[in-house]
This record gives C-alpha cells, sequence and structure tokens, in this order.
C-alpha cells in the first residue's frame, strides 16, 4: 500500500524545528487577523481574568479580613442541643431521651470548644485592628508609583527615537512588549515593520478606545502584567513614558522582571527624558508628583551592563531625551525558542 | 557496575514515601523502582507514613524501618512533599538518596487554601534540611536538579520518573469509552488535561481558552478535566467560573480515574492542552504521546526538556493564542502527524528499558551492585 505524503508533511520531516517555527509564525497571523476583526477585543484577556477572580476566596469576599472574621465569629458558637424532631414520634422521643443523657458531656466537650473559638475569634479582631493601624501608618509614607509621565514634545510618532526603536524590536523573535502604548501608534508602527508587538498602558480609557480592532492593547498594570508573562516568553521589550518617573524599588523591580521575561538575546529598548528635561518649565504636571527622577542615560548604561546586556545608547538632537538599546546576553539559548 | 558484595545476604536499598498510591507518579515510580532494584540483586522494601489499601501487602509504616534496618543499608527518600517521614529520616544514620520530584510552591496556594500553603512551605523547609545531608540527588529533570542543587546536594543526577506508558494505551474501559463515543458523535473536538485540580495547574487558563476556542472556531468542543481536587476553594472559583461562562455542558471536571478510565480519555482525545504554571516533570504529557495525541504545552518549569521537540510550545497561555493553536493542531493533519511522530520519538527516552539501567547505575554510585 503506498501512501502520499503531502508537501506540509515533507517540508515538516525535512527541518521539524524550522517547520514548527512557521507553524508558529501562522498560528500567530491567525491571532492577529481576528484581532484585526474585532473578534477579540483588547480588553477580553482582562475580563475574563476578573471574572474568574472574582471567585477566589479574596476577591470574591471583599478581599478584606471583615468578611472572614464575619464568618468567624457566626461560627463560634457550638449548639450542643441537637434537634430531636422525627418523622416518627418514637423516633423524636428515643433523639429527645439520647440528647438527655449525653447532653452533660457533648455540652462540657462543646463548651470548651466554643471558649476555644472565642480565643480564636478574638485574637483575629485583635490582628484586625494592628492591621489597620499600621495601614494607616504605612499610607501617610507610602511611595506611589510613578504613573505614565508624557512630553507632548518627545512622546509622538515623529519623533527622532520612535524609528530606532521600531527597527531594533521588529526583528525580535517572538512577541514585543510595548509599554505604555497609550492609544497604540507605537504598537501600529512595529506592527507594520514585521513585528508582532501588542500594548499595555495602565490607562483602560485609552487602550479601550483607541486603535479600535487593529491591535493588541490591554489596559493594565506593566508589572502586573509581566508577572503573567511565561519566563522567556517575550522577544522584545519597549519602554517609553515608563521609566522616567520611578523611585528606585519600582525600577528594580521592573528590571528584574523584565530580565524574566525577555528571551535570551532579546532586546529591550528603554525611552526616557534626561533629568534637564524633567525640571523644564515645559514638563506636564506628573513630573513633579513622581516619586523618582530620570536617569542619565550613562546609568542606564551601567545598569544594564551590570546586568549582562549589551547597551547602546542615543541621544536626541536637544539633549532632552535619549534611547538605550539592549540586548540581553544569549548565553542561555540551548533553551528551546519560544514563539510568543 | 559491578562490585564484590560483602558475604551474607545482599546489601539493602530501601525506599521511603510520604504517601504509596497506586494512582499518582511518585507511588508508581516507587514500586516500578522497588522491583529494578530487586532485579538488579539488591534487597529492597518500601517504607511509607500512608498507604492505600490496595497497596498494603506493599509497604511497611516509616516508624517500622528501624526493625528491618541492617549495617549497609542505603535509604531512598521520594521527595514529593512535606512529610513526617523527612524528619524521621534526617536522624538516620544510613546514607540517604533523595529522589526529588519537587512539589508545588506555597505561593500557588496563598490566598486559596491556607493549610496548603502551610504544608508547602514545610516542604520547602524539610528540603532544605535533608538535601546538604543526602549523598545523592535524583532529579526527574534538570529543572529539579537545580532546586536541588539551590537547596545544598551537592551530587546530583538526572533520572527520569519511572512509568510504564504502555499503561495509557492498554485496557480502555469501555462504559467510559462508549460515553466520550456519544459525545463525540455530537461534533466538536475533545481537548484533555491530566492533573490534580489546584491553582497550579491553572485549569481555568484552560477553560479560558476553551471558551475562546469556541467562540471562534468550534462551537461544541469540549474540555475534558481530569485528576482529583486538592483544593476545594479552587475546584468551587472553577465551577462558577465556567457556570459564569456558559461552558457547564463543555466542561467535564471527572475526578480522578482508573487506569482504565484514563486510557479510555487519552483514546478519545484530539488534543492534549497543558496551561500549569509549574511543572517538576509533566508525566501526562508523556502519557499523551504515549497515546498519540498531539500535545501542546506552555513552556513553564521543565515542560520544555520533558517534551523536546515532541510538543507544541507556548509561550504565553493568551486565550485566543491558544485557541488559534488548538485549531491548528486539530486541523491540520501535517502538524498533528508531527506531533504525533516527535511525541512518539520522545517517548523512546522515557521507556522503562531505557530509566532502568540509568537508575541502577546512579544507586551503584552509593553501594555496590550485588554480584
Amino acid at each position: 500500500m503506498s501512501e502520499t505524503v503531502s508537501p506540509a508533511a515533507a517540508a515538516a520531516s525535512d527541518d521539524p524545528q524550522a517547520y514548527v517555527a512557521k507553524v508558529m509564525a501562522e498560528i500567530e497571523e491567525d491571532v492577529r487577523v481576528r484581532r484585526a476583526t474585532g473578534d477579540l477585543p483588547p480588553k477580553l484577556e482582562r475580563e475574563l481574568d476578573e471574572l474568574f477572580l472574582a471567585h477566589s476566596p479574596v476577591a470574591g469576599r471583599g478581599g478584606d479580613l471583615a468578611e472572614a472574621l464575619r464568618m468567624v465569629d457566626a461560627a463560634t458558637f457550638v449548639d450542643p442541643v441537637v434537634p430531636v424532631a422525627s418523622n416518627r414520634a418514637v423516633g423524636a422521643a428515643v433523639k429527645k431521651g439520647m440528647r438527655s443523657l449525653l447532653l452533660w458531656y457533648v455540652g462540657w466537650i462543646t463548651h470548651q470548644v466554643s471558649q476555644f473559638a472565642s480565643a480564636v475569634s478574638r485574637t483575629l479582631h485583635i490582628i484586625d485592628g494592628r492591621l489597620k493601624e499600621l495601614e494607616r501608618k504605612v499610607e501617610v509614607q507610602r511611595v506611589a508609583g510613578a504613573g505614565v509621565v508624557e512630553f507632548p514634545a518627545l512622546h509622538r510618532p515623529d519623533a527622532w527615537w520612535v524609528e530606532p526603536a521600531v527597527a531594533a524590536a521588529a526583528g525580535a523573535k517572538g512577541r514585543v512588549l510595548t509599554a505604555h502604548c497609550g492609544d497604540g501608534w507605537l504598537v501600529q508602527r512595529i506592527g507594520a515593520a514585521g513585528g508582532d508587538a501588542y500594548g499595555v498602558d495602565p490607562r483602560p480609557a485609552l487602550t479601550d478606545a483607541g486603535s479600535v480592532g487593529v491591535t493588541d492593547l490591554r489596559g493594565e498594570d506593566l508589572a502586573e502584567h509581566l508577572r503573567a508573562v511565561a519566563p522567556s516568553g517575550l522577544g522584545a521589550i519597549v519602554l517609553t513614558a515608563v521609566v522616567d518617573g520611578m523611585a528606585s524599588g519600582e525600577r528594580e523591580q521592573l528590571l528584574r522582571l523584565v530580565a524574566t521575561s525577555l528571551a535570551p538575546g532579546g532586546t529591550l529598548a528603554v525611552h526616557s527624558v534626561s533629568p534637564a528635561s524633567w525640571t523644564s518649565s515645559d514638563a506636564p504636571y506628573e513630573a513633579d508628583l513622581a516619586p523618582g527622577r530620570p536617569l542619565r542615560a550613562e546609568t542606564w548604561r551601567h545598569l544594564l551592563e551590570g546586568d549582562g546586556y549589551r547597551v547602546t545608547v542615543q541621544s536626541g538632537p536637544d539633549g532632552f531625551d535619549y534611547l538605550v538599546t539592549a540586548v540581553r546576553d544569549s548565553v542561555l539559548s540551548a533553551e528551546p525558542t519560544l514563539a510568543r | 557496575m559491578s562490585a564484590a558484595g560483602p558475604k551474607g545476604p545482599p546489601a539493602a536499598v530501601h525506599q521511603f514515601i510520604p504517601t504509596l498510591n497506586p494512582r499518582d507518579a511518585s507511588g508508581t515510580h516507587t514500586l516500578l523502582l522497588r522491583d529494578i532494584l530487586r532485579r538488579a540483586g539488591w534487597r529492597s522494601d518500601i517504607f511509607a507514613e500512608a498507604i492505600h489499601d490496595d497497596l498494603a501487602s506493599h509497604a511497611f509504616k516509616h516508624w517500622m524501618y528501624p526493625a528491618h534496618a541492617a549495617d549497609g543499608d542505603v535509604l531512598i527518600y521520594q521527595f514529593s512533599t512535606s512529610s513526617a517521614v523527612a524528619e524521621f529520616l534526617y536522624e538516620r544514620p544510613e546514607p540517604l538518596v533523595l529522589d526529588f520530584h519537587n512539589f508545588t510552591g506555597p505561593e500557588y496556594f496563598a490566598g486559596w487554601e491556607p493549610h496548603t500553603e502551610e504544608r508547602a512551605a514545610r516542604a520547602a523547609d524539610e528540603l532544605a534540611l535533608l538535601a546538604p545531608r543526602a549523598v545523592l540527588g535524583l532529579a526527574d529533570s534538570r529543572f529539579n536538579e537545580t532546586a536541588l542543587r539551590r537547596a545544598g546536594c551537592t551530587a546530583t543526577r538526572v533520572v527520569p520518573v519511572l512509568v510504564d506508558y504502555r499503561r495509557v494505551a492498554g485496557l480502555v474501559d469501555p462504559l467510559v469509552a462508549a460515553e466520550l463515543a456519544t459525545l463525540k458523535a455530537r461534533g466538536g473536538n475533545d481537548i484533555l488535561f491530566v492533573g490534580r485540580v489546584v491553582p497550579s495547574k491553572a485549569q481555568h487558563e484552560l477553560v479560558k481558552a476553551l471558551w475562546a476556542y469556541r467562540r471562534l472556531y468550534d462551537p461544541s468542543a469540549r474540555l475534558h478535566l481530569v485528576g482529583g481536587t486538592q483544593s476545594y476553594e479552587y475546584t468551587r472559583a472553577l465551577r462558577g467560573f465556567i457556570g459564569d461562562l456558559g461552558l457547564t455542558s463543555g466542561v467535564r471536571l471527572t475526578g480522578e480515574l482508573s487506569e482504565a478510565a484514563l486510557a479510555a480519555h487519552f483514546a478519545a482525545a484530539d488534543v492534549y492542552l497543558s496551561l500549569s504554571a509549574h511543572e517538576g516533570f509533566g508525566v501526562p504529557l508523556i502519557e499523551a504521546m504515549a497515546a498519540g495525541v498531539p500535545v501542546i504545552a506552555r513552556a513553564v518549569g521543565a515542560v520544555p526538556e520533558t517534551v523536546g521537540d515532541g510538543a507544541l510550545l507556548l509561550g504565553s497561555s493568551d486565550a485566543p493564542f491558544v485557541a488559534a493553536a488548538l485549531h491548528r493542531a486539530c486541523t491540520d493533519d501535517a502538524l498533528r502527524a508531527h506531533l504525533v511522530a516527535g511525541g512518539r520519538t520522545r517517548l523512546t527516552a522515557f521507556s522503562l528499558d531505557a530509566v532502568g539501567p540509568q537508575m541502577v547505575d546512579a544507586i551503584a554510585t552509593v553501594t555496590p551492585r550485588p554480584q
């Protein structure tokens, strides 16, 4: 019996890895096309996650101790007087007799159980009170997140840094994360240059309304998003209006998450304003309110080279901003190449 | 390796395990390893904190070991969760081999199951206690080996878990097969996942993927979630989520199954999908390959090294992306053939014939194989 071998099957046997890479690229294209047709609204994933989380023990019950304490309080009393109702008269009499016989014993046990539960409940209320006091104190000293600090003259499609950033990201093997993406103009540019780009921005009003139906935009916090990305799951990350006003702790956390999410050999592009721009008269008010200040380009070089990146720095023509392009060491390239 | 043994009875290599269960991977691994050790000439028995009724004649309680102890004994601990066995072994003077199957980290249970979270944290403490004391660490995967080394185990080897993968292609429960055939007759593809219902296995991500897949490609598709639950809260949330999405008829939570019923599910599956957030090895991935089912899996933990080129690896569990991958794997005959052939090739690395001798060689580095 002769077998007919399809061209696709023959291609698969010739070079299996190239075949799988081609299939994955086609799958991604399929998703891109469906997103473009509006079948998959940008906020779909977020809505599904929120729907599931509504059932979780924390989110589904108010997310604080109050509800849990109410449940504990309600369960604190253990009733030793068991019901004696029965369909048969004799059954009720037997149950009542047994209850009378056993009540001294069961009552002794339940009394102790109730006392124990009350002690636990009291302890939890004390903890709740101290936690609330601690939260009030922490709130006063809280360092807010940097938010999005956009300079109208620097964060726009015809800015000098856009072309080199697109060039650095578009050739990446794997998905390209762009943040903060705003209405998605940079995502579109990278997509048009051949990159599989999507965007993240903490301003859902912008992502939901922006570039409707043509890009994958997600209205969520960047750090939260990166925590959900598979290790080495991204081919490139482009950051603009992200790091400028970050406090050091937030910046360190972001760099750790980027290092985990970026595939070996992947590219990180950081666009930041210069310290001089931060204090200029046309800086937005968010700059004043941010917990940190922009670093100098050379400081970024120092930080990223220390983490094993190969770094290139380009400064803007007026010295108002700069672009740092960093390629992650590909020492882990023996790991399987991920499609996303 | 062969070495002259002492006069008298052959040396013993005994195994300890928290729970000896016939239906979990570490339980079957322990039973198969005992047979391999005995065939290699060692005396070998199993000691456990808890023993499943079906295996009562196969093991002793761990506290009974002192009555069996003899000079030259080597003890293997099948480490997969927290157990009183850990402290018991820490205090024993015999050389200890740690056979590490990894455990689900406490962070995966945070907010869901406080008691399980505590138990998982205790497992981490017990690993830190035993790893420096072990003369040899055996790991199912390089991923697990890294964890062993981080815990302080200096001599390690990677030897895959022992599983008789032929069983999933073996005896099929006819009643279950008939039930699945009835469902299949209604149309739609059957997607299978096998694993405990716990947050780390991310069954909710599978439900999201099914929802997207049904919406975009196959409105009649079904998802079969096989496995017992170890988290009441997560299972409750999962059922609520399934109801909210209107998928009650599309998702089957089967609970724990017999081997024959599991074989029926593998036989009926069109694709095996795993979106787990954590895997130390992933036995069901290999079982799917053995059953000739195309595998799609999220590339986390040890999954990439387990499946090799035998599966479609995904870098995220993004629902539309997973749905598109499912569609491709269900409709593209060339891809299906490629994945099935790749799976069968990968399977050879995990056959008992391949892994058994590796296990014997590893143990022989600690105690000479009896002649």
